[in-house]
């Protein structure tokens, strides 16, 4: 094996500045190492939602995949899941196809066989195309256009273009757009809302829930939890979208271009002083009233709890989970725990979270999954606790929770349940 | 419509093929993608990758590597990871993004040689074809790179091609392969990029003869034959217990197996000439016998089912549901090509 994995410490990081951040941390300066810790990287639909999941969000839709054989090869695995089974289907391309784009003629055929062949007819066919498309220049707005009227059904693209990943719309953003461009005009009525930003539900127990209904809230709408089309539709009688996603910013903002419904953006943090500033401003912008301190304080009270009964933590946290691991390893060393390691993207949008880190934990070590020399990764110190998929896959002997489960935490319930969860595997594991 | 996969979903591509073949061998492997190939192939099509380390690589090609066609950056992003893993050499595998870009994969292996100093392997996979092409295009160029010295011959030395998990559906497949050849008398049994390291390539010439398990070897064997006077026969010993213990009873009925060709022709030569070996993957002629099939899709699959019936189909439990109309009995056997499910009993 080669060299050790690279890393640098907070306080080095902070001290070159977000102009200045090293090329080992940078994706597009290095190959990109492939192991289990990054498979959310690579494939983000291998586990949780990539493109082709996300484009089946519209209730009722199928997906026609047109792309090689090898984009549609994991998706056999979401076939063998009930609410994918027979939803998706592929017109597979050759070598002729992939350099003359003669496949786009088939197109509008293959969606109308594949109408005929479901036994309930679609709701929309989503059409997934890949990095072939990307760099044919396909004009697929125009081949759906197409292919709806032949079909008599709508015909959306959803574009899989992993080669601009860190581009202006990078997939999962488009895709976002993508499933609310069936949304037509009507009415608005003042007391519905639609979250938008998750392809799965926020947690039952999100206070989001309770406070908006506080506010005069009756319809909180999510995509994931609209039964069918219908409802779906109803998603266009928001008075306002409320975004919890950077990602479903775009989406928002061709909502409010088409729909005249118009956006407010909420971030998720694990700070708790954070998240009630956070709803100040929400309760502000939107005229809404409500009492989030009960929230507050039974946030507040999980992570005392969990500090009083198990000390000072040395965490290590990773990416592939349900939060921004920098911001996180924030709030966790704002709660008074400590932080040895952190598995992260840093980019221009958290940076920030690392200056505030390096006053606190100046010696925190900062890695990138994808960095090449993470093949010769070396635990150097035990932690006490490991949160995130990936990070659990460099410590499989530490107690830890991979924290990337499909049900959204959010908010002040999202530290609530967090800490709890910590404080029962410890205990878990200490009964053990 | 030709093409269109209303009932299967897609099998194994050929990068996935190549890497199955290289995966133990120690090399960097870099897929020349945008990340999503990589993804495919390690999350579905290579078991082996949760639980042993390899230093396999995505080229993380963008937008404007594709439209500028920036070789020289990736030959630098290629050498700059082999000082960090240290491997002995690189193997450089194409995807759909430099297959539409038309990158020529013969210079970039000089570029990188020349760079690194080490050797390269090139090898040309589109994402258009099966498993089966890849792994035949890997198997040639490893013999062709690293088995260049003629050797004397060991008596009872055994080189095997065609194993890997998408062919075998396990992930000991190179143990147990290698066992079933040590029970016919071979003493020392090389199964080529399962089991096997390196420096057994590089010393291939020393085989008293090979075996072929499965089509994707065939094209390395020859080349064997040609440059050292290697015999080679063409077999496939190990099948699961669980199959073998079924064969039995299908004596004299009329039974088609859907499988690759090697494991199918095992089946016939156990059970008779009633067997008919079908596979959607590559069917040599040489070893076909008159009625055996190769489905060019699942329109074609789909409507020899509609047309036939059998007392007993033997194929990949996917396939079950399409054929149980046609078939008075379904007897499973996994194929991981297809379904991305190892034998019973075996798990990751």
């Amino acid at each position: 094996m080669g060299k050790s994995a690279y890393y640098i410490t907070a306080r080095e990081l902070a001290a070159l500045g977000r102009e200045h951040i090293p090329s080992e941390l940078i994706s597009a300066s290095h190959l990109i190492y492939s192991s289990p810790a990054t498979l959310a990287f690579n494939s983000p639909g291998a586990q949780g939602f990539g493109v082709k999941r996300a484009g089946l969000a519209v209730p009722g839709s199928v997906m026609l995949l047109v792309a090689p054989r090898c984009c549609g090869r994991n998706t056999s695995a979401l076939g063998n899941d009930s609410a994918y089974a027979d939803r998706f289907f592929y017109l597979l391309l050759d070598d002729t196809d992939i350099v003359t784009g003669r496949h786009l003629m088939r197109i509008p055929e293959a969606v109308k066989e594949v109408c005929a062949s479901c036994e309930t007819f679609p709701s929309a066919v989503m059409i997934c195309i890949t990095c072939v498309d990307a760099l044919l220049g396909t004009d697929m707005d125009r081949v759906c256009r197409k292919a709806s009227a032949a079909a008599d059904v709508p015909v959306v693209p959803c574009y899989m273009y992993a080669l601009t990943r860190e581009g202006r719309v990078p997939p999962m953003t488009s895709v976002r757009k993508s499933v609310y461009s069936l949304l037509e005009k009507q009415p608005r009525k003042t007391d519905s809302v639609n979250l938008l930003g998750y392809f799965s539900p926020l947690r039952d127990d999100s206070e989001l829930y309770t406070l908006l209904r506080q506010g005069g809230i009756k319809q909180i709408r999510e995509i994931s939890r609209c039964a069918d089309y219908a409802e779906y539709q109803k998603m266009s009688e928001a008075n306002f979208n409320i975004v919890l996603n950077p990602e479903a910013r775009y989406a928002a903002l061709d909502i409010e271009k088409r729909l005249e419904i118009p956006f407010i953006e909420l971030t998720r943090i694990y700070q708790i002083e954070k998240i009630r500033n956070q709803y100040r401003l929400l309760s502000q912008a939107a005229g809404l009233n409500f009492d989030d301190a009960p929230f507050f304080a039974e946030a507040e009270n999980a992570v005392q709890t969990c500090l009083k009964e198990h000390g000072s933590l040395r965490f290590s946290i990773g990416e592939w989970s349900n939060c921004d691991p920098f911001e996180l390893s924030l709030a966790l060393l704002r709660y008074g725990f400590k932080v040895n390691e952190i598995f992260g993207t840093i980019g221009s949008g958290n940076f920030v979270y690392v200056k505030r880190i390096a006053e606190l934990s100046p010696e925190t070590r900062i890695y990138s999954n994808l960095s090449p020399s993470m093949i010769s990764y070396k635990e150097t110190e035990k932690p006490d606790f490991v949160i995130g998929q990936d990070a659990m896959y460099y410590h499989p002997d530490s107690p830890g929770l991979r924290w990337n489960g499909e049900a959204q935490p959010f908010g002040y319930s999202g530290v609530t349940a967090l800490f709890r969860e910590i404080s029962e595997t410890l205990k878990g594991r200490d009964a053990k | 419509m030709k093409m269109l996969l209303k009932r299967l979903s897609p099998f194994a591509p050929d990068h996935s093929g190549a890497v199955s073949v290289l995966f133990e061998l120690g090399g960097l492997i870099v897929i020349c993608d945008a990340g999503g190939c990589t993804g495919n192939i390690c999350g579905f099509d290579e078991p082996r990758w949760f639980t042993s380390k390899c230093a396999l690589f995505s080229a993380a090609l963008r937008d404007m590597d594709a439209i500028l066609g920036r070789d020289e950056h990736l030959v630098r992003k290629t050498a700059a990871a082999l000082e960090d893993t240290g491997s002995e050499f690189s193997a450089l595998i194409s995807t759909p993004v430099p297959a539409v870009i038309a990158t020529d994969f013969k210079a970039l292996k000089r570029m990188t040689e020349r760079r690194t100093g080490k050797p390269v392997l090139a090898i040309s996979a589109a994402g258009t074809g099966l498993y089966d092409s890849g792994a035949e295009t890997a198997y040639l160029e490893l013999m062709q790179v690293f088995a260049i010295e003629t050797l004397p011959v060991e008596q009872g030395r055994a080189g095997v091609l065609g194993v890997t998990p998408l062919d075998f559906s396990r992930i000991d497949a190179g143990t147990v392969v290698a066992e079933s050849f040590r029970k016919n008398g071979w003493k020392d049994v090389y199964c080529y990029g399962m089991g096997a390291g390196l420096e057994t390539i590089r010393t291939a010439s020393a085989a008293e003869k090979n075996f072929v398990v499965s089509p994707s070897g065939l094209a390395a064997a020859e080349y064997l034959k040609k440059t050292f006077g290697t015999p080679y026969e063409v077999c496939c010993p190990y099948l699961p217990e669980t199959l073998e213990k079924e064969l039995g009873s299908l004596t004299g009925k009329k039974v088609l197996v859907i499988h690759q060709q090697f494991a199918g022709n095992e089946i016939r030569k156990l059970v008779g000439k009633n067997v008919i070996v079908s596979s959607f993957f590559r069917m040599e002629k040489e070893w076909m016998e008159p009625g055996d099939i190769q489905f060019s899709g699942e329109e074609a699959f789909l409507e020899h089912f509609a047309n036939e019936k059998y007392d007993a189909v033997i194929g990949d439990p996917k396939f079950k549901h399409l054929v149980a109309h046609a078939a008075e009995r379904f007897i499973p056997f996994c194929h991981f090509a297809v379904s991305g499910q190892l034998e019973e009993g075996q798990t990751i």
